[in-house]
């Protein structure tokens, strides 16, 4: 301490209050030195430097990158050329370029550099990687919407030294191509919102042998071409330099949204330092990060490189096809013709720069215009999140570990003697035997036969861990196999890779292989995986892969997998790649008998929504954890894998009763619901909560089982168009300027159920923010808040979470509490409306067995829901198919029970019964109706009492 | 508000219903208790809410218009009127304020040919047959899905008749094993009342032996004093002499010291690095990998360092005082033998110390006045050097002999008070019921689960012993005895507060990250004393379900433990 004043007293209280915050929260901390930063990654380096250097000489600065005129061709929707660049040495590097525009109005570019694609070059210490920049990362990912636009056109009028291409819906897009130095624009309506190479940041770091002694030659900082070391693990860079970069530029847009997955905010935020920004840019490359920290742009366990931009009434985004290890800066700037006009008139550009560390520029530019048509779009690539079984949208039960099958089974039996409904029971780690997947501990799960199949006596479900280490140890089946099969990742050496992981010494499954696709099926049988049932389903944790000590948590980038492919190249997808094998082994377990798998992961990349879901790995149990799950959740859903959440409760450490009740209040919401707890804390099954918290807990899981058609149907909507489940403020209003950062309450779908969780101790009212002027109404009072633009204030006593209903909707619910949701089947449906200001109110709903893949024949219901002019009516808004009517039979005595209209108008008052009219009925039939009123400030409503209309057949009721 | 039930008015309504069978059919699902609300054939008024009043047509009709849930006693459609639901105000209109609970305890199942039952009406027509409570398969009615539930009762019932008498023979054999296990801890306890009389009248004499002795050594002191003794060092040996033995004896002191202080450096150096091998370990690892070996270790070096620190004395000032002594001796430095070895006789043995003491460095004075004798009982302690010979008694025999009875017969009379102590705290402790857990006292259950067997000692303690290995942890020592609540499900599937005993442990081996381990054996009525599960409550929080004929209700005569088996 420099300073010699007197310690004053306040610095004392200070210090102890620091003292006992450490007390009470133990001192666990992201292990900072653990993981790279933007300056120990030499290529963020490298790049960082370029663009500051390009960026230093503003003007003056020429991007050495030339789009060669002579090259350029254009035929039936695809642009190629050669990109000449001018290195220092002033040799010229060909960069072979391909720009296709795409019949979804997708635009896609791609570089890459001829030398390398015809391994016209040497590889260092003799290594059998492969020579090439990886053109792989699309067939994991890319599943559709590659149809080239045949009515892309050039336009004539390109002036000299560009070339234009007009393509989207109605001509409405254009991409104008630069020459010199190479740039594109892309514009909607004439107007320019996407800039690639704007700022001169494009890099490609062209092959060069290394050449020794030749010091001072070369301006350039070569310390980190040829060799990197990092927490004690040299990375021998076989190819030397070889990363990309490009920046690429949102004009007049000054929010952006979504590469997941960071702990941070939805509305990403500056990375160049300065007050409120941060240091390091968003870092993309798939790791176990111990104890996470919030509010921050580390890595994290996934990665989507999808990016939202938005103002008001316009989104597009750009999606950055590549694997390898990425880095994205972030810049917002506020230019203004009038200095003195801040705000109102001045105009905000986001500049962002990517940078990878190898393979191909691949990208894809969305010109939306909304944020549905982004979803859309970046869906018929990547593809729509599969549509789950209904359990899987119940509630998980997991814990690090239940011990016994005997103790499965009873916290099975807690829950029903409490009536507390859950579907799914989880075994981590520990049911194993010796940390060997695929095996049962013989001794703390004797029968797991008999457990299976008591939890199946009420249609539940077991998940189970398994990962993608493999013990290695002898006697064990599937290591020997992956060994003598040879589908391990190697080391650089081309030996079997072994590293740490739980159990030990491990070798991990190389599921870039299509030999371990099959093999890993075998391992999933009933007959090889013994003792496993058919209501066994998988979770695939630490596919980061994480191993323990590997840099960064993970393997050597120099190891090889499948293909002689670099794990540098592949990093990002290699947990999808052990998603689409365990995907396809579930599909397989026993012929004739397929149901919809269902696996859990933690490591991603774009595509892992078509056979997974997520949960945002090892947060801890603090009221921060909890509010940080929000813009997480909602962030995935935004980058196309909406099937998110958080661990209930926080993994690490014990949250107490307040904490914990209202994240049961929140998690409902998550898409993926499931509480967790780590192997060190106090067990929290809900049932031991002492009351009153026992209650609400109860009430809270109960909510969301009793919205289970409302989930339901909007995971079909997002199966089908991508659309998010729960959607964050400017997805729903992407006019409204005001409610472009909210990221702490959410919308449920489209069903007009907008939530704002509490996610701060001790506070027992949400401020609600309502965007336009419809009436909103409490959910559970019908309280009505209405006035655009501004936030509301809702009680949220401890036993509420505050949920609103917008005017204007049509919730299908069921009321009716039962164990688990397979039980539910059979239960009459209860709708909810609320009028908008036209009296009129829209709803759907989507309902199929739940667990086969019939709905593709047919065998689902789909209806849509309509109010207007005192007429409710169902109509059928899908398509007939094979088992369309055999489905229909079995769903026939399914009706509606009730309807409750809130906000009905008053000469309701003098009514009692309603006539309904069904399908096929000879006569129509009336039902009675009551009118409540309620006390001023809450919305009156009337309940029809059983209408008794099938759920699967036309009706009407009218009013 | 709810209606009491209970087994026995549940049998009694039974065969009411049948007498009752020639009036209007009782609603489905209606416990026969209820009836009397179904009587009015046209209204029905619903039985917590007598405002409300429906058209008796509405009743089962599988639409819930009580806010109590009266008028569905055969469907689910009021199960969702419960404080676990999330109630809005159309759940219960125009009585939003109302508590929300059921009025009737459940649907109830006839289940002829075996006992009537409740079954939740959550579990009303959800597609499952739910035996356990339904064994007539009544509660899927619907045949939702298709599902039909056959009556099994017959069987069921058979079964549990077999069970039951089964359960009887038990308990009565249990009760008998209880009355004897009464009459053997009452039979203890009479023992140590026995002894502890015994002890007292013990100690009594004691006490008055040692009194005497008292008396003895008193009478040898004063006669010794009579005695003129001749002081027994004749104070003839020569300085010089001395100085040489002292020189001598002083070298090999120094040599001693010098050899413990570097053994005493190279310790510190090893401490050092292994606690920095240590503190390495505790920040490098990875709690996330649940290995209970290195936990284990991080734990105790946790509780090592809370524990060394402030002990740490790596003293400066004594380091220079021992380099200074470490020097051989000269004029400047330390003692100058030389003087003493060419000095004149002819001082006493007392002199010759302040004078001895009047040539030595002042800082060496006060050294040795602080330091020598730590340092002697140190290297004494650790055994690096040989104890010296006590101080022979300048004492006579007789005084010597009677101070040695003195003692014993004080050690006697302590021991006696503590054995006494013992036995009447072992009185006072609670044993339970007519301390009936003196009888099972040491007694020894266990239990096989999982990869462990779980061992209870009665009164002592709980143990978790490895399977596979030979690894054994406390999970406790005795405590006391106590009750504690339990929730359980009662007939009509509401979880009630019930009172069972418990025996506590604790103070068992430490949890890593963790209390130490404790716990809490409940018990239950049982033919047997065995384990029927253990469980972890929390993170090394236990607890034990035993079964014992200890815990069974009923053959205690009073409060008061019966008296021995002599006395009956």
């Amino acid at each position: 301490m420099a300073r010699s004043l007197p310690a004053p007293r306040w610095a004392m209280l200070l210090s102890l209050v620091v003292l006992l915050g450490c007390i009470v929260v133990p001192g666990f901390a992201v292990k900072h030195k653990d993981f790279k930063t933007c300056e120990q990654s030499g290529f963020c380096k490298r790049n960082r430097a370029y663009a500051d250097n390009a960026s230093s000489q503003g003007a003056s600065w020429s991007s050495p990158y030339e789009l060669d005129p002579a090259t350029v061709h254009f035929k039936d929707g695809v642009l190629t050329g050669v990109i000449s660049k001018t290195t220092t040495a002033n040799e010229k590097v060909r960069l072979p370029l391909t720009v296709s525009f795409l019949e979804s109005g997708a635009a896609r570019i791609v570089v890459d550099e001829e030398k390398r694609m015809k391994g016209d070059i040497e590889m260092r210490h003799g290594s059998q990687a492969n020579k090439k920049r990886y053109d792989e990362t699309e067939k994991w990912t890319i599943v559709g919407g590659l149809e080239v636009s045949k009515s892309a056109t050039l336009n004539a009028q390109s002036e000299t030294g560009f070339t234009n291409i007009l393509y989207g819906p109605d001509y409405k897009f254009q991409a104008i191509v630069r020459h010199s130095p190479f740039g594109v624009e892309f514009q909607r309506d004439g107007q320019t919102h996407v800039q690639l190479n704007h700022r001169g940041f494009l890099n490609m770091e062209h092959w060069r042998p290394k050449v020794d002694g030749k010091d001072g030659e070369s301006s350039e900082d070569e310390s980190t071409w040829w060799e990197e070391t990092f927490g004690g693990n040299t990375d021998s860079k076989p190819r030397g330099p070889e990363s990309i970069a490009l920046d690429i530029t949102f004009p007049g847009y000054s929010h952006v949204f979504g590469i997941p997955e960071h702990a941070d905010s939805l509305s990403l935020k500056e990375t160049r330092g300065g007050p409120g920004n941060h240091e390091n840019p968003y870092r993309l490359y798939n790791s176990d990060v111990f104890e996470y920290e919030l509010e921050s742009p580390m890595t994290l366990y996934g990665a989507i490189p999808l990016m939202q931009a938005h103002r008001k009434n316009s989104t597009v985004g750009v999606f950055w096809l590549n694997a390898a290890e990425t880095w994205i800066d972030i810049v917002k700037s506020t230019a203004s013709s009038n200095p003195l006009a801040l705000g109102a008139g001045s105009k905000t550009d986001t500049a962002t720069h990517w940078m990878s560390e190898s393979g191909q520029i691949d990208l894809f530019v969305f010109l939306g215009p909304s944020p549905n048509d982004i979803s859309k779009t970046y869906g018929e690539l990547t593809g729509y999140t599969q549509l789950p079984q209904q359990f899987a949208i119940g509630y998980h039960q997991c814990r690090w570990n239940y011990v016994t099958d005997e103790d499965v089974k009873e916290v099975n039996a807690k829950f029903d003697k409490y009536q507390i409904p859950y579907d799914v029971i989880w075994l981590d780690l520990e049911y194993t035997d010796d940390r060997k997947y695929f095996t049962w501990d013989p001794l703390t799960f004797p029968d797991p036969k008999g457990m299976q199949q008591k939890l199946d006596e009420t249609e539940r479900k077991l998940v189970v861990l398994i990962d993608p280490h493999i013990k290695n140890a002898d006697k064990y089946f599937v290591s020997e196999e992956l060994r003598s099969k040879n589908l391990a990742v190697l080391n650089k050496d081309g030996e079997i890779y072994d590293g740490w992981c739980w159990p030990g010494s491990s070798n991990w499954v190389d599921c870039f292989n299509p030999a371990a696709h099959a093999w890993w099926a075998t391992l999933h049988k009933f007959d090889k995986f013994k003792g496993s049932l058919q209501n066994l389903f998988i979770w695939n944790d630490m596919n980061e892969p994480s191993v323990f000590n590997g840099p960064d948590m993970t393997m050597p980038k120099d190891n090889l997998h499948y293909g002689n492919w670099e794990h540098r190249d592949v990093h990002n997808v290699n947990g999808l790649t052990l998603l689409n094998a365990t995907y396809k082994a579930m599909l397989e377990r026993k012929k004739g008998e397929v149901r919809r798998p269902f696996i859990l992961t933690r490591s991603y990349y774009a595509g892992a929504q078509r056979v997974s879901a997520m949960w945002t790995g090892d947060n801890q149990a603090t009221w921060d954890h909890l509010g940080a799950s929000i813009p997480m959740v909602l962030t995935n859903g935004i980058a196309g894998f909406p099937f998110a959440g958080a661990d209930v409760g926080g993994f690490f450490h014990n949250p107490d009763k307040d904490l914990l009740t209202r994240w049961y209040q929140a998690g409902i919401w998550y898409p993926f619901f499931r509480a967790h707890a780590h192997i060190d804390t106090r067990r929290r099954e809900p049932y031991l909560i002492s009351e009153p918290h026992r209650s609400y807990i109860a009430q809270a899981i109960r909510l969301r089982y009793q919205l289970m058609p409302a989930w339901y149907t909007a995971f079909h909507e997002a199966s089908v168009n991508g659309t998010p489940i729960v959607r964050p403020q400017y997805y729903m209003f992407p006019e409204d300027e005001q409610g472009f950062a909210i990221d702490d309450q959410l919308y449920l779908a489209s069903t007009g159920l907008l939530v704002k969780p509490v996610v701060q101790k001790n506070t027992h009212s949400a401020e609600v923010y309502i965007s336009d002027d419809e009436k909103y109404y409490d959910y559970f009072d019908f309280t009505v808040y209405q006035g655009a633009g501004k936030k509301h204030t809702v009680p949220a006593p401890e036993d509420k979470v505050p949920v609103l209903i917008q005017g204007g909707h049509i919730i299908p619910r069921k009321d009716r509490p039962r164990r688990s949701t397979g039980l539910m089947r059979w239960d009459p449906y209860t709708l909810v409306i609320t009028l908008d200001k036209d009296s009129e109110a829209q709803g759907s709903l989507y309902v199929d067995d739940g667990e086969t893949f019939d709905y593709e024949r047919g065998a689902y219901i789909h209806r849509h829901f309509n109010y207007r002019e005192s007429v409710l009516s169902s109509e059928d808004i899908g398509t007939k198919g094979p088992k369309t009517a055999e489905y229909l039979k079995t769903m026939a005595g399914v009706t509606v029970e009730r309807v409750v209209i809130v906000d009905p108008p008053v000469e309701w008052k003098a009514k009692d019964t309603v006539v309904v009219i069904e399908d096929g009925a000879k006569l129509a039939s009336t039902a009675s109706l009551e009118f409540y009123e309620q006390e001023s400030g809450k919305a009156s409503y009337a309940v029809v009492k059983k209408p008794n209309v099938g759920i699967g057949k036309n009706w009407r009721i009218e009013f | 508000m709810r209606l009491p039930q209970s087994l026995l008015l549940l049998a009694a309504a039974g065969s009411a219903a049948q007498a009752s069978s020639d009036k209007p059919v009782r609603p489905r699902g209606l416990d026969p208790e209820f009836a009397k609300f179904y009587q009015d054939s046209t209204t029905f008024t619903c039985i917590s809410n007598p405002s409300v009043k429906i058209p008796f047509s509405a009743v089962n009709d599988d639409y819930c218009d009580c806010p109590d849930g009266s008028d569905e006693p055969g469907t689910s459609a009021c199960a969702h009127i419960s404080r676990n639901s999330p109630l809005t105000v159309a759940d219960r209109p125009g009585n939003s304020d109302l508590d929300t609970a059921l009025a009737l305890p459940g649907f109830y199942c006839k289940n002829k040919g075996h006992r009537p039952s409740y079954v939740p009406f959550q579990r009303v027509n959800d597609g499952i047959c739910d035996y356990e409570e339904c064994c007539d398969g009544s509660d899927e009615w619907a045949r939702v899905g298709g599902i039909k539930c056959e009556d099994r009762c017959k069987e069921i019932g058979k079964q549990w008749r077999k069970q039951e008498e089964q359960n009887q023979k038990s308990m009565t054999a249990a009760l008998r094993k209880k009355k004897d296990l009464l009459i053997d801890a009452g039979r203890q306890q009479q023992e140590i009342e026995d002894h502890i009389a015994a002890l007292e009248a013990e100690v009594h004499g004691a006490e008055l032996k040692e009194q005497n002795l008292e008396a003895d050594l008193k009478l040898a002191q004063e006669q010794d004093r009579k005695v003129v003794r001749t002081g027994k060092g004749k104070g003839k040996g020569k300085v010089s002499a001395l100085a040489n033995l002292a020189k001598g004896r002083v070298d090999e002191l120094r040599n001693a010291l010098v050899d413990v202080r570097r053994q005493r450096d190279e310790a510190r150096e090893r401490v050092k690095e292994l606690e920095d091998i240590l503190a390495k370990v505790k920040v490098e690892y990875n709690p996330n990998f649940n290995d209970e070996g290195v936990k284990r270790a991080v734990r105790s070096y946790e509780d090592y360092a809370a524990r060394e620190q402030g002990t740490e004395d790596a003293n400066g000032a004594v380091d220079r005082d021992l380099d200074e002594i470490a020097k051989a001796d000269s004029e400047e430095n330390g003692i100058n033998w030389e003087h003493w070895e060419n000095e004149e006789d002819g001082c006493n043995d007392l002199d010759l110390v302040y004078k001895f003491a009047a040539y030595l460095p002042p800082s060496l004075v006060s050294f040795i006045e602080d330091r020598v004798i730590s340092v002697k009982s140190y290297l004494e302690e650790k055994g690096i050097l040989p104890k010296a010979d006590e101080d022979s008694s300048s004492e006579s025999k007789a005084v010597t002999q009677a101070r040695d009875a003195l003692k014993t017969a004080q050690d006697s009379v302590t021991s006696l008070k503590n054995k006494l102590r013992d036995q009447r705290a072992d009185l006072e402790q609670d044993y339970g019921p007519g301390s009936i857990f003196r009888a099972l006292k040491g007694v020894c259950i266990t239990q096989d689960a999982g990869e462990y067997t779980y061992e209870h000692c009665f009164l002592e303690s709980t143990k978790q012993n490895q399977r596979k290995g030979s690894n054994s942890v406390s999970m406790g020592k005795f405590s006391n005895v106590g009750t504690t609540t339990v929730e359980e499900v009662n007939t009509a599937g509401e979880v009630v507060n019930v009172e069972k005993m418990t025996i506590e442990y604790n103070r068992g081996q430490s949890c890593w990250n963790g209390p130490n381990r404790s716990t809490k054996v409940i018990l239950e009525c049982g033919e047997e004393n065995k384990i029927l599960k253990t469980a972890e409550e929390e993170k090394c929080v236990y607890s034990m379900l035993v079964t014992s004929p200890a815990a069974c209700a009923g053959g205690e005569a009073g409060n008061d433990a019966p008296r021995s088996k002599d006395e009956l």
